[in-house]
């Protein structure tokens, strides 16, 4: 293996890497704060991508990208509040609210999903880049948007790990994960703590539907795949931390893109599923989880 | 303004899980600088009705006021935010989280946040071993220590009233004398308290007044300085054979 190709597999690697940690984690902070998968994060990605192509885009309202991108991340907060209203809250009281969200999320999801379909057809689109052109790195050229998306991953990150450490709403929104009964009795809103989280989560969604809607190309479709893998994502890095997810999807970006090159794009996503049955054969608890709750 | 006398005033409060009541009409008061002790058996109703007064179980019928107006319609963060804070039994707290960032959370509430310097450098002094393990984790923590953490998490919310759930179950006699001592010392400082505790010493090493509950309901009233009928409570517990 020249050291071109190697660079390129690693280059390639941490971009994967990058979009799915963004993905990955916003599902891993309403796994860890609820208790619960959402299986319409996928699909919130995908509406985030397309709410800022309406927006931006000469064939929608053409109000320039920034515009088109404030808009969406704006409105993926009121999406993942009405998600959790419309389809988690009324099951919380529920023993049975882990299986019952796998069925209301999926719900949400197809019906999103057919609804971006008919709203904005099946014809392909594609975002324009926030950063135009290519860069090198690491004797490998990549576009400039993907350069981006590596800088950017890390750095979103770093602020949601801020965010959860430190701010007086991250540390409630941990601690209502941790142990709800006592986060209540110290006077913390439980529920509006939830609501918060689903926010959050929707917006790295959107956030992350935004970056690659310009490297890839937009069809209703657009989350599904990212979806999957942020599940293979939280799961492989530990069910409920944080550190874990980030860790595992740098891991698997890495991997995939390895695999890609040995294998070919035909096999390389079965070859993971693969290999991760393995890894959890060997470490039910995921590379960094504690034991599941 | 009413001439309210009391912290907290409950009249015939039922209350219970599904289809069982547990609390069948309870009504007892504290007064403003009062510590209660509340003595039973497991299972009588004690945790239940601690859980009714905080809102984390609704109650059934009956009042519930504090500091004079009523409560028993709040959820649980606006109890919390009034001062009235219950420190539930065997809290295991936040697993992952230290104990000083634990102790910054729990002052949440904004009145609490304004006092949690003071009450910080307060529960620092009440229980050393807390800040000398400032950084250790929850999970790591003795029963002792969590305990400690426990009411120390209470402190920070800025009581002006505090619940205390059996704050030595499963502690060690030295342990509970130290606690004991805690809590005293809380309580001079004028927080009115009411007291769950299955140990009889020590509730009334603590209390001016004690309720006992028996089957949902308070069966005696008993003031401090009285003698205690040891058969009472024995009765209490084994069920009366006399005739």
């Amino acid at each position: 293996m020249t050291s071109d190709i190697l660079s390129a597999i690693i280059v390639s690697g941490i971009v994967l890497g990058s979009g799915y940690a963004l993905m990955a984690s916003g599902l891993s902070l309403v796994w860890s704060t609820l208790g619960i998968f959402n299986f319409a994060h996928g699909v919130l990605m995908t509406l985030g991508a397309y709410l800022a192509w309406t927006v931006s885009d000469a064939a929608g309202l053409d109000f320039g990208l920034a515009t088109g991108i404030a808009v969406s991340i704006a409105a993926m907060v009121g999406v993942g509040i009405l998600i959790e209203r419309v389809v988690v809250r009324p099951f919380y009281d529920h023993r049975d609210i882990l299986l019952i969200t796998v069925m209301t999320t999926l719900a949400a999801m197809i019906v999103i999903q057919k609804g971006i379909q008919l709203i904005w057809g099946a014809r392909l689109k594609q975002l324009a880049p926030i950063m135009p052109g290519n860069v090198r790195l690491l004797q490998t050229t990549i576009s400039a948007q993907e350069a981006l998306i590596i800088v950017l991953a890390p750095l979103v990150l770093c602020a949601l790990w801020l965010f959860l450490g430190r701010s007086r709403i991250g540390r409630a929104i941990r601690a209502v994960g941790q142990n709800p009964s006592a986060a209540r009795l110290i006077g913390i809103d439980v529920s509006l703590i939830f609501i918060i989280a689903f926010a959050v989560s929707a917006v790295l969604a959107g956030l992350t539907g935004v970056l690659l809607g310009s490297v890839r190309l937009l069809t209703p479709e657009f989350g599904a795949e990212p979806l999957v893998k942020a599940l293979i994502i939280v799961i492989f890095g530990g069910l409920g931390s944080l550190s874990g997810t980030i860790l595992a999807a740098y891991i698997i970006g890495l991997l995939e893109a390895t695999l890609v090159f040995l294998v070919g794009i035909y096999w390389a996503p079965s070859l993971i599923f693969v290999l991760l049955i393995f890894v959890l054969i060997l470490r039910p608890q995921g590379l960094l989880g504690k034991v599941v709750r | 303004m009413s001439n309210n006398t009391n912290a907290l005033e409950i009249v015939d409060l039922r209350a219970g899980y599904d289809a069982s009541d547990v609390l069948l009409g309870i009504s007892l008061h504290v007064g403003l600088r009062e510590r209660v002790g509340l003595f039973g058996p497991n299972g009588h109703g004690k945790t239940t009705l601690l859980n009714t007064i905080s809102h984390v179980i609704g109650p059934r019928a009956g009042s519930i006021r504090f500091m004079g107006e009523a409560i028993d319609a709040l959820a649980s963060q606006k109890i919390v935010a009034r001062g009235l804070i219950h420190v539930p039994q065997a809290n295991r707290l936040f697993p992952d989280m230290e104990i000083m960032e634990t102790l910054e959370l729990a002052a949440f509430t904004p009145r609490a946040q304004k006092e949690l310097k003071t009450n910080l450098e307060c529960v620092l002094s009440l229980f050393p071993r807390l800040a000398e393990r400032r950084r250790q984790q929850c999970k790591t923590l003795s029963g002792g220590e969590r305990q400690m953490l426990s009411i120390g998490v209470g402190l920070m919310c800025a009581p002006r009233m505090l619940m205390l759930d059996e704050p030595t179950l499963g502690l060690s006699p030295k342990l509970k004398d130290e606690l004991a001592e805690a809590i005293a010392e809380i309580s001079s400082r004028g927080i009115p308290l009411l007291l769950v505790e299955q140990d009889i010493a020590f509730v009334l090493s603590l209390v001016d007044r004690m309720y006992l509950v028996d089957h949902g309901e308070i069966s005696r009233e008993i003031n401090r300085g009285a003698e205690v009928d040891h058969q009472d409570i024995m009765d209490m517990y084994f069920g009366s054979e006399r005739a």
